[in-house]
Formats: structure tokens, sequence, C-alpha cells
């Protein structure tokens, strides 16, 4: 008996490299099922987001090669607060983000909940699977319905159907009202995302409650206004600022609507067309790479937000088996 | 095959689930868990499985140190409370999953499964998914495929809990049946006493981690040796009153301000002297005085629980000691009734109100 | 028809209204699509209407536009991509994320956590802001002897390859993967896995014989979504890949946008049918798992 209660406080005492011995064997059941996804995270999330900060304070770019770069560090974002264009992106930027999340991400996205769920359940199905259509479609070809939607007439689906028989002067309407578009057809994608969260979230508010709300003698807008969106504060804090970012980073649709010409240039396309894609071929990789570097800072700050924020601890069980 | 816990501890973070735990399980033994749920039966169970790692101590299978052999090569079979059928299997590919594992060939993996299908009764059902069984007959397949393996040990984790009171009756049966056919050294995890009591050769009751009796049935029933066993086992639980025990007269009196009690000298005189102690009472043992006879103690109804059976009464004696007792219906006692009770004192207990321990038995 | 406990308290004319709004508010999609299919079957459109080539309108039905399939060698190249791209990234996120999400939940290792942040983390974060910092990735996998670009099928895994396409959409796909395979493993009750490791299973037999079949219904949604994902895609390859009208079809069908003649609507709008039928067949069949991926995966697990 002595002898194993000495064995036991041996064990107990483990010293600590005996200790990272067996945490790195247990591990090693798990590296198996890990391994492909960590690889994969190390070079395309970690080694980017290193790798662009670094770049971002290079002047590489096609006039320096792949070879002749030289270190400017902080140059290119002093080259960012001198820029003429950087003003005028900023407010675009702030501009598009405001209005597409207020018209569509958020507020058309409650209105469709709302009504949807206010009216016969198959109808508001139907309503609701139309809506997500948009974000299954092919960006190239949804994008190529709008400029249809836009075109002059005769062709032009509102000035053929609309503008001319009404007999007003008909031209191609993208370059002339070409935020409309931007925000439409953004909107149209973005809307689905809340529509889909903010009708989970009305549908699974306790019944009594919003029974409770009529036997007390609500009307359906006071039992909205009073009832239901108190209760879905939660959801509609979540998407307002899970679009934001989402919005502020993506330019898919800006890039193949207008390419950022009409005044449409946005920060995130700005980036990506210094450096990866313009007419003359001559990519300013550090450039672009400062440019993405403020929003790779505001990604990692507001995610690492969110996470604090929906209660991770709450959303993790601890594995019930230890063998391996 | 034997199995022997040494000092084994399991601890999640600052939580201590199974507190230095010391059992010799013989081989053949069928031996019963019993607790309160969080007691730690269910963790010494799957510690025992492979499934968990102790924090420290051991565990031996006929003296061999198992604690780092992984599950599959225990040689255990397993019962859980939820069945734990592969939802995606039939009956018979549920039984014959360990078999393939270990790579038996099909025709002997056919002639397994056909005898114990044979033998738990589920021989009509093979074709069918799980979700197309009732409880009983999911056990009943969950117990196959624990026996085809024909393994050294078996573990249950409440395997009856789910299952309706009269099933429940049955499948209690069978296990015990098979179980002394087999002769498959068990451990069975409870916290129904009846079914521990009914079962097992010898019952551990454990308490918050720890190892309070390990004991045969009747030896827990008749001589407990700590005031949780003591109150855990025997149903309707055993009565507890503060007294304290005095000598007069060459008796042993039992005294708190509501009653004087005379009780058997043999145990009287271990817990005399000691101040204020705990005396226990099983219901069963106190009895309605008959007519004639005389009473130890005067009590007034205070509740009856009618059991079918039996009415269990909740009598007062003096101002708040509370006794329960079971009554025959048919004298129809109720509430305010005066009764007069006598009470089997050879069969007290008593217990140190702080250590908890028995005076009695140690 | 079936009322719900929002759907009382309505007057049928504010029912009706309310139905009409949301029509109204609907129209822009519905015409969208509508345009698309009378124009695939049309010499050209005027709005919606279908003419000929004199502009005499309702005529002028035709099925020339169609002649892309047998006429341009590239449609059957690029479709072949698509589906190489949309299938690779199907297997890669699916088998992946299985994985990983199959450790997380279930396996007890040090930096579990970390890693479950890590993931969730990255499910928030715009991975598109890091296409630049990418596309020197993929430049340097490129160098890589054999598969940097001498794989057949796929090219290789670098830049101006499928293969590399797909690592890059597989990899920003893979946070919502593995947060959803996680999900649906932690449904699963430990019993039964207990019971596989007690019947001689080793964990890694567990995952594939006793919980993957388990799972199947959310392997289906999260295949079907990254599928199309993976068909639709266009900024990817349009980025790293330096032929558009040998790449994909979202890539061809922008090649053929942004030609310097002017577009031939109709033609292109066909092209574009032609990718659109398979997700519009996926959406009417299998809506309820797509959904059941927007619900949960959207969420975050919030």
């Amino acid at each position: 008996m002595a002898v194993i209660e000495a064995e036991r406080v041996a064990v107990e005492a483990r010293p600590w490299w005996r200790r990272a011995w067996e945490n790195l064997r247990s591990a090693s059941g798990a590296l198996l099922f890990m391994s492909p996804a960590t690889l994969l995270v190390v070079v395309f999330f970690f080694i980017p987001v290193v790798l662009i900060i670094g770049i971002s304070m290079t002047n590489m770019s096609t006039a320096t090669g792949f070879q002749n770069w030289k270190w400017v560090y902080l140059e290119n974002y002093r080259r960012i607060l001198k820029h003429p264009n950087t003003l005028q992106v900023l407010r675009n930027t702030l501009m598009y983000v405001a209005l597409t999340l207020a018209f569509f991400n958020v507020g058309m996205a409650l209105v469709i909940a709302l009504i949807t769920t206010h009216i016969p359940r198959r109808a508001g199905l139907l309503y609701r699977a139309l809506w997500l259509l948009p974000r299954l479609t092919p960006s190239v070809v949804y994008v190529m319905m709008w400029k249809y939607m836009a075109a002059d007439a005769p062709y032009g689906i509102i000035n053929r159907h609309i503008l001319q028989p009404l007999g007003l002067a008909t031209t191609n309407l993208l370059p002339i009202y070409p935020w409309v578009f931007v925000i439409l057809v953004n909107g149209f994608i973005g809307a689905s995302f809340g529509m889909v969260i903010f009708t989970s979230a009305i549908e699974s508010i306790p019944r009594e409650y919003l029974m409770a709300a009529l036997v007390d003698g609500c009307t359906p807008w006071q039992r909205i206004r009073h009832v239901i969106l108190p209760l879905i504060r939660w959801p509609l804090l979540f998407v307002t600022t899970y679009q934001t970012l989402s919005l502020l980073t993506s330019f898919e649709q800006i890039l193949l609507l207008t390419e950022g010409q009409f005044g449409t240039m946005v920060w995130s396309l700005w980036a990506y067309e210094r450096a990866l894609s313009n007419y003359w071929g001559n990519f300013q990789w550090g450039f672009g790479a400062a440019l993405a570097t403020v929003l790779v800072l505001i990604g990692i700050v507001m995610a690492v937000v969110y996470m604090r924020y929906f209660q991770f601890e709450a959303l993790i069980q601890e594995p019930k088996i230890e063998t391996l | 095959m034997e199995v022997h816990l040494e000092h084994l501890t399991k601890r999640w973070g600052k939580v201590v689930a199974v507190d230095d735990l010391n059992l010799e399980i013989r081989s053949g033994e069928f031996v019963a868990l019993l607790g309160p749920s969080g007691c730690g039966k269910t963790t010494t169970l799957l510690m025992i499985a492979g499934i968990y790692k102790p924090t420290s101590g051991y565990i031996r299978f006929d003296g061999r140190v198992v604690n780092k052999v992984p599950p599959k090569d225990r040689n255990v079979g397993m019962v859980f409370q939820s069945y734990a059928l592969y939802p995606h299997m039939t009956v018979y590919e549920n039984l014959t999953f360990p078999l393939k594992l270990k790579k038996v060939p099909e025709e002997e993996q056919r002639r397994k499964a056909r005898r114990i299908a044979e033998m738990m009764g589920i021989g009509h059902l093979l074709d069918r998914y799980p979700a197309q069984l009732s409880g009983g007959q999911q056990q009943r397949v969950a117990l196959g495929r624990a026996l085809i393996k024909e393994p050294a040990l078996l573990l249950f984790d409440e395997p009856l809990s789910n299952l309706d009171a009269r099933l429940r009756l049955t499948m209690r049966a069978e296990i015990k049946r098979l179980q002394m056919e087999l002769g498959i050294t068990s451990i069975y995890v409870t916290h129904d006493q009846v079914e521990a009591m009914t079962l097992a050769d010898r019952i551990a009751v454990m308490r918050e981690g720890r190892l309070q009796a390990f004991a045969t049935p009747e030896e827990l029933y008749e001589r407990p040796r700590t005031l949780f066993v003591a109150g855990f086992i025997g149903n309707p639980p055993m009565n507890f009153t503060q007294v304290e025990v005095i000598q007069q007269d060459g008796q042993y009196l039992a005294v708190n301000p509501d009653m004087r009690l005379a009780v058997d000298p043999d145990r009287g005189s271990r817990a005399a002297g000691r101040g204020r102690v705990i005396m226990g009472i099983r219901p069963e043992h106190i009895t309605l005085a008959r007519d004639g006879e005389p009473a130890h103690l005067e009590a007034e109804v205070y509740l009856v629980e009618p059991l079918g059976r039996d009415d269990l009464i909740n009598a007062r004696v003096g101002k708040e000691t509370h006794l329960h007792f079971l009554a025959d219906p048919a004298l129809k006692l109720r509430i305010g009734d005066r009764v007069r009770l006598r009470v089997d004192t050879s069969r007290v207990q008593f217990f140190d109100p702080e250590t908890e321990q028995s005076l009695l038995w140690s | 028809m079936d009322e719900g406990a929002l759907r009382t308290g309505l007057r049928p004319r504010q029912m009706y209204f309310l139905m009409f709004l949301m029509t109204l508010l609907t129209l822009p999609i519905v015409v969208g699509y509508l345009w698309i299919f009378i124009s695939t079957f049309s010499r050209r459109t005027h709005g919606l209407i279908p003419v000929d080539i004199e502009g005499r309108p309702f005529r002028g039905l035709t099925l020339e536009n169609w002649s892309f399939l047998w006429q341009d060698p590239n449609i059957w190249k690029v479709t072949l991509n698509s589906l190489i791209l949309a299938l690779g990234l199907t297997v890669g996120v699916v088998l992946i994320s299985a994985m990983a999400g199959y450790a997380l939940s279930r396996i007890r290792f040090p930096g579990r956590k970390g890693f479950l942040a890590l993931t969730l983390i990255l499910h928030a974060f715009p991975s598109v802001t890091l296409l630049i910092s990418i596309y020197f990735v993929l430049r340097w996998l490129a160098r890589i002897p054999v598969v940097g670009r001498g794989l057949p099928l796929i090219g290789g895994i670098g830049y101006n390859t499928l293969g590399g396409v797909i690592l890059v959409m597989v990899s920003l796909q893979l946070p919502l993967g593995i947060w959803l395979m996680k999900g649906f493993f932690d449904q699963i009750p430990w019993d039964v896995e207990r019971a596989a490791l007690i019947d001689g299973a080793s964990r890694f037999l567990v995952w594939r014989k006793i919980l993957l079949p388990q799972i199947k219904p959310g392997i289906a949604a999260l295949s079907i979504f990254t599928f199309i994902a993976g068909w639709n895609e266009f900024l990817i390859p349009y980025t790293y890949m330096t032929q558009q009208e040998k790449s994909t079809i979202a890539t061809y069908i922008n090649s053929l946008l942004s030609e310097t003649a002017p577009v031939n609507y109709s033609q292109v709008a066909a092209v574009g049918l032609f990718q659109l039928l398979p997700v519009l067949l996926f959406f009417v069949f299998t809506q309820e798992y797509l959904l059941s991926i927007f619900s949960g995966g959207m969420k975050g697990g919030a």
C-alpha cells in the first residue's frame, strides 16, 4: 500500500516537462483530425495577415517587381492621408455602408420578417424564398439583371416599362444614379441575412407573450412596437454590427456593376483595384496592402468583439470522452 | 475477472468527482454502485470502461493496471441508460458491430448473433432499426450487443431508468438471471436502492465522490455505518431524531423533550453518556400497539399517505418529533387520531451527530 | 390557411394590403428572373417584351441564343472547370470541416478552446481583405515543384491554377464549415460514441462509421451550400486566374459582358441561365437544407 501511495504522489507531482510531453501526446490524436484545417488556416489566414501588414510597409509594385522593392515603413499610410481621393472614398464608403444597412440589410430585412410572419404561412415562406434567390444567384448573372434593368430604352426594363409610358426622357440610368443601383444591387442580396435571422427570432418568441398582447388589446402595430421589437433587439444588434463589417469590406457587386466608375469607388474596391486589377496594369501592392490593412485591422478588432459579445463560453461543452 | 480500484480519484478542474475510492470486486460478483445523482458513480464506471482517465490512483483488472489501456482493449461490455444503439444500423448490425471490429468471420458473426438474439428474445427484430423498437426491446438489443463479445466485465449505467415501472421489473429479473447464468463480473450503477438491493451481491454506496459503505444488502440494511447510508438504504427512509441516551434504573432511555424510549441495552449502552446523538428507527420497526399491549410511545396522526398496500403514517410525538411508519389501510387512520406505538428497540441505530458515523458499527 | 400566433389580430383587408406591399417589394427580383427567361429565348428584348430584328413586339422567339453550347468550345472548358471547382470545394470543405469539427466538439486536447475561438473570429472576419496577400501566397505556392503548377485537371495549387483557386476558397469557407460541423457533432449523444469505443472502435472508426452517418442531413446541407458557392464564385477565379474566358463560367460570362463590342444581352442571358439552372434546381428541391445553413451558419452560433 505504501508503495502505491508513493506512486500516486509521484503521478500528481509530475514535473512540467512531463506534463508538457503528456499534453503533446494527448494532442497527437486530435492532430490527425485538426491538421488539414490548421494548415489551411495558417497558410491562408495567418500568413496573409502578417504578409499584408508587411507588404503595406514596402514600395512593392509592378515597377519594382518582386526583387527590387524597399522597406518604406509608414510611407504608404502617409500617402493615404495625403491622397486627393482619400476623403471622397471615405465619404463614399460611409454613405454606401450606412444607406445599404439602413434601407436593406436591417430595414428591409426587418420589414420582410415582420410582414411574412403576419401573413399566411405559405405565402410568407414563398416571399422569403424569393428574397433568398439573389444571394444564391451567381453574382455575374445577378448584376447583369440589374444592368439590364437600368439600360437605356428601348432595352432597359425601367426605361421601357416605366419612363417611356410616362413620356419621360429615357437614358441609361446607371451613370446618372450610380449609388441608387449600387445600393439596390447590394441591398437585395444583403436583406436576406437579416430576414432569416429576424424571422427565426420572431418565430421563437414565446406565444404566450404574443397572445397576452392581443388579450391586452394591442393593435398589431402596437404589438410590434412594444412586444416584438424589444424582444428581438439582440438579433437586431447582431445583424447591424455583423453586416456593417461585411459591407465595409465587400466589393464584388460594385466591381461587377461600375468597377468604381461614376464616383462609386469605395475603400475595399480601391485597395483591390490598386493592388490586383486596374486598367493600366500598374499594380501597387504596397499601397493597396496599406489600404487593405486598415480594413484588416478593423475586421480583427470587430471579430474579436463579436466573440466576446456572443458568450463564447456558453457555446462550448467539454468533451465527455478522454481516451483517444 | 477481478476488478480492483485503488485510491481512484477523478478531478474536473477543482471539482473532485471521485475521491480516493478503494474497491475490490471479486470475480463473478455483481456489484452495485449506489448513490444520488452527482455522487461520482457514473464517473467511476466510465473510468473502469476507459472512457475517462483517472486523475490518480489505479484500476486493476486481474491485478494488471489498466489505467492507460484504451476501452477497446479492456474486454468490457457496457449497457447505457439511453441504450446508445447506433441509429443508422439495424438490430443485426448493432449486434455484430463489436464482432466486425474484431474481424470475426461472417459465418461466426451470424451464429453468435442468432444465439444472442434468441437468448434476449429479439430474434424477430433483427432487420429493424432502433427507432422502430420499443424501449424494452432497445434495451434487450443493447444488452445483447454488450454480451455478444463475451466480455470479462459487464458495466451497467442505470439501464432501467428509461423503462416504465412494469418493464423495469421484468428486465431486472432478466439481468439478474443472465448474470447468474453467465457468471460475468458486473458493475451496476443506479440511484434506485431497490434495484441495488435486489440485484447486487454487494453494494457500494457513494456520496459526493466518496465511498460510504461497501457491503451486502443485508449488512447495509441492518448495520449501516454512516448516517447517510442509513438514510439512503430502505424505503420509506429511516426516521431520525435527536436524543440523549441516559442510564436509569438499569435501563437505557433515549430521551428528548418529546419522548422517553427505553432501548435495547446492547445498543443503548454504546450511545449512553455521549450527549446528543441521532437515533434512527426504520418505519417498518414501528407498529401499532394492539389493545392491552403496552405501548412505547403515544402519538397523534399528522398526515396519512395511502401507498396502496399500506398507508404511510406521519405521526407526531410530543411537540415536534415526527415518525413515519406503515399501517394497514383497513384501520382507516385519520389525521388527529391518537395512536399507541411499539418500537422494535433491538433494531434502533445510533449515530454521532458530528461525524455522522454509527456508534454501533465500525 | 393556417394561422400562427402572429397571424391573428389582423383584419383581412390589412392582410391583403400586406401581401400586396410584399409583392411590390419583391417585384424587382421576379422581374429580373423573368427577363432572364424571356430574353434567353428571344432575338432581343425591349424591356420584358421579346422583339425581332425589326423591333416588332412579341416576335423573334428563337433557340439561337443557346448556340454557344455547340459553337463556343470554351463553354465546355469553363463548365468543366466550374464543376471541378464546385466539387473540389465541396469535398474539401466537408471533409476538412467534418474532421476538425469532430475534434473540436469531441476530443479533449490542449488548444481546443483557442481553436474554437479562432474559428468564430475567422467566421466573422472579412477574409476578402486578405486577397492581396493571398496573391503572394499563391505565387509562392506556384513555385513548389510539380504540385505548384504541374497537376492534371486542377493545374496545380499555385497562382493561376484551378487548384489554387479551390484551395483559397476552401480556406475561406472553412470557418463556417467547421462551426456548423461542430454544432452537428455536439448534438449526438455521448453514450453512442462511448458505446462504440467500448465495442472496440478507435476514435477514427467511431467518427467514420458511427458519427458521420448520423449527421448526414447536416453534411448534405453543407455540401449543397458549398457546391452552390463554388459554382457561383466569381471574385476568386477572376482575381487569381489570368484568362477570364477560360477559367470558370462566371468569369466567362463576365468576359462576354466586358467585350468592347455592344453586348448581346440575349446571348449572355442564355449563358447566365445555363449557370443559374443547377442553382435553381437545388433551390427548388433542397430549400430546407439551405435554410438550415443560413439560419445556423449565419448566426455564427449566436
